[in-house]
C-alpha cells in the first residue's frame, strides 16, 4: 500500500512542476509581447515616415481626382459645364481631408504614446508650476 | 547615355507575338496580343510563389522544416491580419488576400535583382489589381447586405438635411479607394527604382572625370547601398500595407455599417 502514497507524491511533485512552467511561460509570454509592441512601434515610427506622407498624399489626391473625373462627366453627360467638374472638384476637396483624416486617426490609433510621454500641459503639470 | 537612363527600366517589349485582333492586316494596325517582358515577370512570380507553397507544405511534417516554417509564419502573417482588420467573417477571403500579398511582394523582391523587369512599377498593373479588390468589395457588399450597403456613404448620427452634402463627399471618399491603393503602390516602386538608378548613374558619369571624379563618386555609391536596403523595405512594407487595406476595405463589405 505504499504505492498509492508513492504515487500522490509523485503527482504532487508533477503539479508543482507544471504550475512552475505555466508561470515561466506566462512570464515569456508577457516579455515577449513587450517586446513585439515596441519593435512595431519603433517600426511603424522609424521606417515608414515616407510611406506614411506618401499614403496620406495619395489618399488626398486620389479623392480631388476623382471628384474631378465625375465633375467631367456629369459636364458631359448632362452639358453643364463647367459647373459640374466646378462643384464636384470643391467635393473631391473635401473627400480628401475626409480621407487624410480618416487615416491619420487610424495611424494615431495604431500607435498610441508610449506611457510616460508629455502631451502637453495638465492639471499635475499646472499644480508643480504652482508649488515651484 | 543609355546604359545610366533612368527610365529605360520600365520599358516593356513584345518577346513573342501571339495574335492580332482587329485591323487591316498591315504591319501596326488592331490591337496586338502579346507575351511580354512583363507577363513574362508575372508568370514567374506566381511560379515561384506557387512552387514554394506546394513545395514546402509538400512534406507536412509535424514539427516543420525550415521551409515549411517559413510558409506556415506566413500564413499565420496574413491570417492575422485578415483577422484582426476584416473579423473572422473575412476568412472566406483570406485567399485573396494572401494571394495578393505573396504576389506583391515576390513581384516586388524580383524587381530588385538587378536586370530584371519591376512588375509593379506599371500602373496598370497595380490598377488592375486594385480594381480586383474594388469590384470584390462592391459585389460582395451588394450580394450580401443588399441596399443596406449604401448604408456606407451614410455616416450613423449624421442628421438629414446635411446629408446631401455628405453622402457624395463620402461617395468620393469610396471611389478613390483603388486609386490611391494602385498609384500607391506604384508611385513607391516607381520612385525607387528611379532614385536608385539615378544614383547609380553619378557614380559612372562622377568616376569618368579623372581621379577626383572616382573618389567623390564614393559619396553616391554609400547612397545607392542605402537606397537599395531601403527598396527592399518599400517592397515589403507596400505589399503589407495593400494587403492590410484590402482587409480594411473587405471589412466595410462584410459590416457595412460605419
Amino acid at each position: 500500500m505504499a504505492k498509492p502514497q508513492d504515487n500522490q507524491g509523485q503527482q504532487h511533485g508533477a503539479r508543482e512542476v507544471t504550475r512552475d512552467l505555466a508561470s515561466r511561460i506566462a512570464s515569456a509570454k508577457r516579455e515577449r509581447e513587450i517586446e513585439d509592441n515596441r519593435a512595431s512601434r519603433d517600426a511603424s515610427q522609424e521606417m515608414t515616415g515616407l510611406g506614411r506622407g506618401l499614403r496620406i498624399g495619395t489618399e488626398f489626391i486620389a479623392a480631388i481626382l476623382v471628384g474631378a473625373v465625375i465633375g467631367y462627366l456629369i459636364d458631359l453627360g448632362l452639358g453643364t459645364s463647367p459647373w459640374g467638374l466646378l462643384v464636384m472638384l470643391l467635393m473631391g476637396f473635401a473627400a480628401g481631408i475626409l480621407n487624410v483624416t480618416r487615416v491619420v486617426a487610424q495611424m494615431n490609433a495604431a500607435s498610441p504614446a508610449p506611457p510616460g510621454s508629455d502631451l502637453g500641459p495638465d492639471e499635475q503639470d499646472e499644480d508643480d508650476n504652482d508649488d515651484a | 547615355m543609355a546604359g545610366t537612363d533612368p527610365i529605360h527600366q520600365f520599358v516593356i517589349y513584345d518577346i513573342a507575338k501571339l495574335f492580332t485582333l482587329g485591323g487591316d492586316g498591315t504591319e501596326g494596325s488592331g490591337v496586338t496580343f502579346a507575351f511580354t517582358n512583363s507577363a513574362l515577370f508575372m508568370v514567374a512570380t506566381v511560379a515561384i510563389v506557387s512552387l514554394y507553397m506546394i513545395l514546402s507544405t509538400g512534406a507536412k511534417s509535424v514539427v516543420p522544416g525550415r521551409a515549411q516554417l517559413v510558409a506556415e509564419l506566413l500564413y499565420g502573417f496574413v491570417a492575422n491580419m485578415v483577422r484582426s482588420a476584416a473579423g473572422t467573417a473575412g476568412m472566406k477571403f483570406f485567399p485573396l488576400v494572401f494571394s495578393l500579398f505573396t504576389f506583391i511582394f515576390v513581384a516586388n523582391m524580383l524587381g530588385m535583382v538587378p536586370y530584371f523587369f519591376t512588375v509593379t512599377s506599371h500602373i496598370i498593373v497595380t490598377f488592375a489589381l486594385s480594381m480586383l479588390v474594388f469590384l470584390t468589395v462592391v459585389i460582395y457588399g451588394f450580394v450580401k447586405n443588399g441596399p443596406k450597403f449604401l448604408k456606407l456613404f451614410i455616416p450613423s448620427g449624421v442628421p438629414g438635411y446635411i446629408l446631401p452634402i455628405v453622402a457624395p463627399i463620402e461617395f468620393i471618399s469610396f471611389m478613390s479607394r483603388p486609386i490611391s491603393l494602385s498609384v500607391r503602390l506604384f508611385g513607391n516602386i516607381l520612385a525607387g527604382h528611379i532614385t536608385l538608378k539615378v544614383f547609380t548613374g553619378f557614380i559612372v558619369t562622377m568616376s569618368s572625370l579623372g581621379f577626383l571624379g572616382i573618389l567623390g563618386s564614393a559619396l553616391p555609391l554609400i547612397m545607392a547601398i542605402a537606397l537599395t536596403g531601403l527598396e527592399f523595405l518599400v517592397g515589403a512594407v507596400q505589399a503589407y500595407v495593400f494587403a492590410v487595406l484590402t482587409c480594411m476595405y473587405l471589412n466595410d463589405a462584410i459590416h457595412p455599417s460605419h
